[in-house]
This record gives C-alpha cells, structure tokens and sequence, in this order.
C-alpha cells in the first residue's frame, strides 16, 4: 500500500517542487495539496495521510499552529515542518508543537526524502541543529518539556494564537469572526483577551509580537541589504 | 525554435517546481540551473540561454546584481525576475536593472508560462499579486 503524503505550502511553485521530489519515490504518492495551515487541518481530517508537510510560513494559519492542532486532535499524526529558518524560536516552537520532522527549506532535495523514510519507520528526523538542542535540552533540562524552564510566552489558548495570526495579517474583528466562523462579538472578546494578556495597547504591538514570534512572516525587500551579498530568503 | 532557459533559485525545491512547471512545453528546454547570481552569470556567460528565470533574494550575489552584470556580458539573454517580493519598488529596481519580465513567486503557476513565453520574444511581462493588469498589464 502507497505511504500517503499531504503538502502545504502557500506557493505553487514550491508544491511542484516538493510533488516532483517526493513522487520520485516509489511507493508514495501525494494525496493532497494545501494552500495554507486551516485548509491542511480539513483535508488531514478528511484523507488521514500518513505524514504531513508544513510549511511554517502559511497566511491564515501558520505551519506551527496547524502542526499544534493535527496533533493535539490526533497526537499520533505525523508532521514534517519546513522551514527557512532554523531559529531557536522555531526549533522550540516546532517540537512543543508536536511535529516529528523540522526540514530546512534549503535542504529539502536533500532531506525531505530521507525525513519522510524515517517517519515512515515511526523515527523521528531533524536537523543537526534541532539534535544539537534536543541533546543540550537534555543534558541542562532546559527545552526538553521537564518543566523548569519558566515559559517565555504568555499562555494563549489555540484560538488565540489563529486571533493572533489574522489580526497582524491586517485582518478586522469582523474579517477574523469570518475566516474562524464566529460571532463578530466573540471575535473582539479573544482580541481583548489576548491584549489584556500581552499587555498591548494597539495592533502595532500586536504585529512587532507576531513577526518576532513567528507567527507571521515579513518579507525583507533585499535594498535593505548590501545589494551583492544579498540575504536569505 | 526551443527556448533555452537558465534557471536560478538558492533552494532547490524551487528550481525543482520551476522545472516541473517549464517542463511541459514541448519547445522549452532548461539548460541549467544556477543557486546563487554569481553561479548565474558563470552560467549565463558560458551557456548563452535566451532566458534566464531569476531569483532576487539569494545568497552570495543577490539576483539584481546578478541582473545588471548578465545585462552587460550576455545583452541577447533575456531575464524574467521570479521573486516573492510583491511589490512595486522591488518590481521598478529589476526593471531597471535590465529585467525583461517580473512575476511574484506566489503566482508563478499562473504567470510563469505566459512570462517565459513573452520575454523569449523580447517582449515585457509584469504582474504583481492581485493586480495581473498593472504597470505593463501582463503580456504587451
């Protein structure tokens, strides 16, 4: 039987990309693509794939708050996150969210395969940055879930955290009542509570927290750097 | 007469989505593939594509750079900017810097094909997300 593979990502072009790799392998098959984090959620429940590719940087709802719900409803889903980057904050976000693979985008063709045999196998594959934390995690007890390290975020409920997610977007409480199909009332009371528990006093705070907490990405237009040594993507 | 397009992208993937979606017509041909501009113009220089599809943000030599210096050492080389960068500032600065076509990565699926098809035939191609008819409104 063919190991079914679902994959989100925002851009075509990177689909094509990862359909061309992954279907190369014999015995897979992609099953289905998504768009953004909410439309993976509805097609994982309805098509049970056997592993899941997310990408981190996904309108709607971000690759790490999706990875959060497909394994809070089933935690023995298995995800891949790809990423561009291999920040702490994403690492740690990654791995409390529950997924079992962190792909760097630029090292897709050459561990996106291998990433997908090990989940197969019920393993679990990351990068040796992700092994470098995990194992410094162990050996101090800081990021490995013991509980010692105090939190550095604010608890926010997973309702909050897609709140969050549209409303730095530039979405209005009405428009994230729309998307998350709630009571335009309902939609301004998660915004007062996640404000109240942020401590903000305007939207601005609001998107500076999203982009530096991954929430949302910004796209850094490249004058801002030196134009021949460029920047990563 | 087959099209001879160099392709360059930093990641991978992306080129491999970029060949997938080149790869059908029949008249199209990808020479190469570059993973950063100074790796392009080695290319483009060696290899004379007729098109050459071109990442911005990269590592190295970003694609404007890259842009202006393949203008100069390859000028029959056309070069179609495909970038996630939507926006209109973006857009004017690899117009000037000799692009021939600019498509926003996000889009490429719709727009690659009529892109490539336009510059190969010295023709402008630009669309910004949102709004195909702006600036030069797509195929002239």
């Amino acid at each position: 039987m063919k190991l079914r593979i679902l994959i989100a990502d925002d851009h075509e072009v990177v689909r094509r990309g990862l359909c061309a790799l992954l279907q190369a392998h014999e015995g897979w098959e992609i099953c289905a693509e998504a768009t953004d984090g909410r439309q993976a959620i509805e097609m994982a429940a309805q098509l049970k794939p056997d592993v899941i590719i997310l990408d981190v940087g996904m309108p709607n709802l971000n690759g790490l708050a999706a990875t959060r719900q497909l394994t809070q409803h089933d935690p023995q889903c298995k995800v891949i996150v790809l990423t561009i980057t291999d920040s702490d904050q994403v690492i740690r976000e990654a791995l409390d969210a529950g997924a079992r693979g962190f792909v760097l985008k630029s090292d897709a063709a050459r561990d996106l395969v291998s990433a997908v045999e090990a989940l197969q196998r019920n393993r679990m594959f990351f990068t040796p940055r992700v092994n470098d934390m995990v194992l410094a995690g162990f050996l101090d007890k800081g990021y490995n879930g013991s509980g010692k390290e105090p939190p550095r975020l604010p608890k926010l409920t997973t309702r909050e955290r897609e709140v969050i997610q549209l409303l730095a977007e530039g979405k209005s409480s009405k428009e994230v009542a729309c998307v998350l199909s709630l009571s335009t009332k309902t939609a301004e009371t998660h915004r007062s509570n996640i404000m109240r528990k942020l401590g903000f006093h305007s939207i601005r705070d609001l998107v500076v927290y999203a982009v530096k907490n991954n929430i949302i990405q910004v796209q850094v237009p490249s004058h801002f750097h030196d134009p021949v040594e460029g920047s990563v993507a | 007469m087959t099209v001879r397009i160099l392709v360059v992208d930093d990641h991978p993937v992306v080129r491999h989505g970029l060949r997938t979606l080149l790869g059908g017509h029949p008249e199209w041909e990808i020479v190469d593939e570059a993973a950063d501009g100074l790796e392009a113009i080695d290319k483009a220089d060696r290899l004379k594509p007729d098109v050459v599809v071109l990442d911005i943000t990269m590592p190295n030599m970003s694609g404007l750079e890259a842009c202006r210096r393949i203008r100069k050492s390859v000028p029959a080389s056309e070069i179609l900017v495909v970038t996630q960068h939507d926006s209109p500032h973006m857009m004017r600065e690899a117009l000037e810097a000799g692009a021939r076509g600019y498509v926003v990565k996000s889009n490429a699926a719709r727009d690659l094909l009529a892109a490539v098809e336009a510059v190969s035939e010295h023709r402008p191609f630009t669309a910004l997300n949102g709004q195909p008819n702006s600036t030069h409104g797509g195929k002239q």
